[in-house]
């Protein structure tokens, strides 16, 4: 497993996308990003068009992912773990327990793959304090960040595209 | 062309400084600094703020970014915190990390000051 995080626009997708291009078969896209309003829209046509002829089939999956089940030795793109983390807290469908959703679930792509490239963001460097929610939203992904990190070989942040590795390798 | 990143006030133009014998009136400061002589300036900082004048003017900061011919430039991170609400806010965070990425596949060399610590990433 590996994870990837770094800021908005840096190349994190870019990277994914190359660690699983030795696979043709069984590689499936995950995205969790939710299609409302004409940005999300944009930022999913955008990512489509990236993704166009390297050979993954998409499933939107907004929540819950161990209700996923995969054929045996896929290779998965997982992305991102911002909006998931999002949509576990203030969806209709959130969990109270939504780190531990989220853990499980990836806990569950991780052994049901044989490869998992998972996309994350750090959100916690800007240094601004939020409303309570946005704050508690900020905590949780820094936490789930690091138990991420833990359970991934490799983690790599992007920084203006250039990969810097943090743990494993690249 | 040497690229130089990291947050704010991490000790970036300390560093450029020090490292290539600069002295202020070789520094131009894109929040302030006429945008066309940026682009042959000896080194720019704040290049970050001048993908947000460029939106501004309505010029292409990716083009303008292909086209800046200085030896150094120096641009803060600015994109790892939460979606800002403002639409404008959102259009420049997100332009400044493709100006960026666009500036690092270019540069010889990737700089990461932190805490007055520089690391060379590229």
């Amino acid at each position: 497993m590996t994870l990837i995080t770094g800021g908005s626009k840096c190349g994190k997708s870019r990277l994914a996308e190359k660690l699983l291009d030795k696979y043709t078969d069984n590689k499936f896209y995950i995205a969790t990003m939710q299609p409302y309003g004409e940005e999300a829209f944009a930022a999913i046509e955008r990512h489509r068009g990236l993704r166009t002829g390297k050979g993954f089939e998409t499933i939107e999956k907004y929540t819950a992912l161990h209700e996923l089940t995969l054929p045996a030795g896929s290779a998965v793109l997982l992305e991102c773990i911002a909006n998931l983390c999002a949509n576990e807290m203030f969806s209709a469908d959130c969990s109270p327990d939504h780190a531990e959703r989220i853990i499980s679930g990836i806990e569950h792509l991780k052994n049901s793959s044989s490869e998992l490239v998972t996309v994350s963001n750090n959100v916690g460097s800007d240094g601004i304090n939020y409303s309570p929610e946005t704050n508690r939203y900020i905590e949780v992904m820094g936490r789930l960040n690091a138990r991420l990190a833990a359970l991934a070989d490799n983690v790599i942040e992007c920084v203006y595209g250039v990969p810097m590795v943090l743990k494993g390798r690249l | 062309m040497i690229m130089i990143t990291g947050g704010a006030f991490q000790g970036k133009t300390e560093y450029a400084k020090k490292r290539f014998s600069l002295t202020d009136s070789d520094i131009l400061d894109g929040g302030t600094s006429q945008l066309s002589a940026l682009k042959t300036a000896k080194c720019v900082k704040h290049y970050e703020l001048a993908v947000k004048r460029l939106l501004g003017s309505g010029e292409d900061p990716l083009v303008f970014t292909g086209e800046l011919c200085c030896d150094i430039v120096m641009i803060n991170e600015i994109g790892c915190g939460i979606i800002p609400l403002e639409k404008s806010e959102r259009e420049w965070r997100e332009m400044t990390g493709r100006c960026g990425c666009a500036l690092a596949e270019r540069a010889d060399e990737v700089v990461r000051v932190c805490c007055g610590i520089a690391e060379a990433i590229k």
